[in-house]
């Protein structure tokens, strides 16, 4: 079974809307992605946390190696094992340990780069949510030569708000392109 | 025909591939007798003559050098003390379990990591998976026992199997799924094609390739013997081992908070987490036999953040009221709070939703199942039995420390929950195992920092050179503590690591289960 949250990510194509709104739909989606993913590398992860929804599920599924009869079964499903599942409490928990003294994971900081690529944007029955796929690649120098690559898709519903940003994060799914993950820990967010 | 002893004929393999080759003329040769390993004494008669056709026959051959691969696993466990780079006597210095002192060359060296293959973890019963993963027949799972891959699969009679996931032809892996439903196995080099129980019953092309082949004698190797403990599955290479209730001896006591808690048993939550750590797979699984002096230290910063933000960092410290166990024989470990702080360490570890279930909802039933002790006074539990397999009970996370050479492990991470629970207490637990105890885990992310950087440092000469300090506790006078079974002592302490060493250098060092095994211990003590 696929992530529930996946199929109600996938938004309606903008082919109905013109041009020009369509542009100015792209730029302002891709501006957010930027500019969140700014908050994140440059460790503003209080400013990042507003722009997660209170009722945002942050969610992160295990990805498998099935045969092509199962590949039904590629992703963990909703109530199985994942990377990340979190509400917008435990993710306020999550900056809450980086930011002890004893927050070893990420003392020193791991130096991340959140690379947005390939945005795809669709409108949802919503008329407030726009549904945003971007292909991503985050990277992570961590201490003397540590080097973590880690790629795959995010899947964002993105809520309009009344704010400089524009946007809330409403829901956020990555799929990892990783069935054993290859890095000793996720002490940064996706 | 020729008749010829058994280690005439078989010791070595080589010898026995030169026989044949020098004698030109053999195309057919059989073998008669049985495969009785303990004598050397019978006789095998060999049969040779020409084939009229000219061409190769082999429905025996395969069969011949089966046998011999027997002989040749028996011989790996009787070489134990055969390593040119690591004899016994070397070994025996790298631990030196009375003044609490370890050589580090245990986390490096390549020959010793090859060592600890053939010895421990060729020997030892090996966590394979968890019955909870087979519905119906065919279901299949693949794991590892060490290095190596195996498929464990359900059979029709609800039995479970588990074999090499290693062609017999040529060695290609034959099934590269992490699970599924497989009706047969069939290997896609040359199409080599094994039924669910390991069985080889096609062979492409057989009349035309090979005429025919002894598909019983060329059938994966199957793991030499399976045996369950309230739902774990293990699996262990070596036939003298003792059994696997043997080999878990008193540790079942304390496993048993996790996996005997309230009637109905355990089941796994679907999926495992699988994550790559450079480091030592000793470091994991000593920590988790053996070391609850690291939580204030590495996991304050996790219990922090879990914790209502009014609460002073003081009231976090764990307890120093609790106990350490060493078992008595096998290296098994684990360590546990006492008293009845129980609820509240759990409302910061695991949050209050999976509080409320342990110490609320299930507390009457695990009470009258495993009794007041267990049920309501052990808290914060961490435990490894020997080798690589871990629990945390109250984070029900259990988890495989598979080596992957001196420098590296995989963790695979299972999520365990009680069959009974409710789903709302299996979701909340679900929740708290992922967040707190996975590679994003708030309390886990601090683990590997610590155990990379250990093992960098061991790129140093000099830093090699430099022992390790095992010695808390060490001379602290132990006394029996006879509400727990085992070797018993404070919390703080590291004498369930010197265990987890002792067991190391035993196995590492001891050539067979004539002095290993846990019943000569007893004798001993007798």
């Amino acid at each position: 079974m696929q992530p529930s949250k996946m199929e109600a990510m996938d938004g309606i194509a903008t082919a109905s809307l013109d041009l020009r709104s369509r542009m100015e739909l792209q730029f302002e989606v891709e501006q957010f992605l930027y500019r969140e993913a700014e908050l994140q590398d440059d460790r503003h992860f209080e400013q990042w946390l507003d722009l997660m929804a209170d009722d945002i599920r942050y969610f992160m599924p295990l990805r498998t190696n099935r045969s092509r009869r199962e590949q039904a079964l590629e992703f963990s499903s909703d109530h199985d094992i994942a990377f990340f599942d979190d509400d917008k409490a435990t993710l306020i928990a999550r900056v809450r340990k980086l930011r002890q003294p004893t927050g070893w994971s990420e003392d020193p900081p791991s130096r991340t780069r959140h690379l947005v690529t390939n945005v795809r944007v669709a409108v949802t029955d919503d008329p407030a949510v726009v549904s945003a796929k971007a292909d991503m690649l985050i990277y992570r120098g961590r201490l003397e030569r540590q080097v973590d690559i880690i790629v795959g898709e995010r899947r964002d519903l993105l809520r309009r708000t009344d704010t400089e940003f524009g946007f809330e994060i409403a829901a956020r799914t990555f799929l990892i392109d990783q069935a054993t993950f290859l890095s000793n820990n996720i002490s940064f967010f996706i | 025909m020729i008749n010829c002893s058994y280690d005439q004929l078989f010791d070595p393999f080589v010898s026995l591939r030169g026989r044949l080759s020098q004698i030109n003329e053999i195309v057919h040769c059989t073998i008669y007798g049985s495969n009785r390993r303990n004598t050397k004494d019978y006789i095998f008669r060999v049969a040779i003559y020409n084939a009229p056709d000219g061409v190769w026959h082999t429905p025996c051959l395969p069969a011949l050098l089966n046998v011999n691969d027997k002989r040749k696993e028996r011989q790996v466990s009787d070489s134990a003390l055969k390593s040119a780079a690591w004899p016994a006597s070397e070994i025996q210095t790298l631990v030196n379990e009375g003044a609490g002192l370890v050589d580090p060359r245990i986390y490096t060296d390549q020959e010793l990591y090859s060592l600890e293959m053939e010895r421990i973890f060729g020997r030892s019963w090996l966590f394979l998976a968890h019955e909870s993963q087979f519905k119906k027949a065919g279901d299949f799972v693949t794991t590892y026992m060490g290095d190596d891959p195996i498929i464990v699969v359900k059979q029709r009679d609800g039995s479970i199997k588990a074999f090499l996931n290693q062609c017999r032809h040529r060695g290609m892996r034959i099934c590269r799924h992490d699970g599924g439903n497989a009706r047969s196995f069939t290997c896609s080099y040359h199409g080599w094609a094994y039924d669910i129980a390991g069985k080889l019953v096609n062979v492409p092309y057989e009349k035309e390739a090979y005429g025919c082949i002894d598909k019983e004698g060329w059938s994966p190797r199957q793991v030499t013997r399976i045996e369950t403990y309230k739902g774990l599955i293990f699996g262990n290479w070596d036939a003298d081992a003792p059994s696997l209730a043997d080999y878990l001896g008193e540790a079942t006591y304390y496993m048993d908070v996790l996996l005997d808690r309230v009637p109905g048993g355990t089941e796994l939550i679907g999926g495992i987490n699988k994550w790559v750590i450079p480091c030592n797979w000793k470091f994991a699984a000593e920590q988790f036999c053996s070391d609850m002096y690291h939580v204030p230290s590495s996991h304050l910063s996790g219990m922090i953040a879990q914790a209502p933000a009014d609460l002073p960092p003081e009231a976090l410290q764990v307890s120093g009221e609790g106990a350490q166990f060493r078992a008595l024989w096998g290296g098994h470990g684990c360590g546990f709070v006492l008293g009845d702080g129980g609820y509240a360490l759990m409302a910061v570890s695991s949050g209050q939703a999976v509080a409320d279930y342990w110490h609320k909802d299930s507390i009457a039933a695990a009470e009258a199942h495993l009794g007041e002790l267990r049920a309501r006074k052990m808290s914060g539990m961490h435990m490894t039995v020997f080798p690589n397999l871990s629990f945390l009970p109250c984070n029900n996370t259990m988890r495989v420390w598979h080596p992957r050479g001196p420098g590296e492990i995989e963790v695979w991470s299972f999520a365990i929950v009680a069959k009974e629970a409710s789903p709302e207490a299996k979701e909340a637990q679900r929740l708290v195992c992922l967040r707190t105890f996975s590679p994003s885990g708030i309390l886990e992310q601090d683990d590997a920092e610590n155990w990379i950087e250990v093992q960098e440092v061991l790129r140093g000469h000099q830093a090699k050179k430099t022992h390790f300090n095992v010695q808390m506790g060490l001379g602290r006078d132990l006394k029996a503590d006879d509400r727990f079974p085992g070797d018993m002592d404070a919390l703080f302490s590291e004498n369930a690591a010197r265990g987890f060493y002792a067991q190391w250098l035993r196995m590492m060092t001891e050539d067979d289960w004539s002095s290993l095994a846990p019943e000569v211990l007893a004798d001993a003590a007798e």
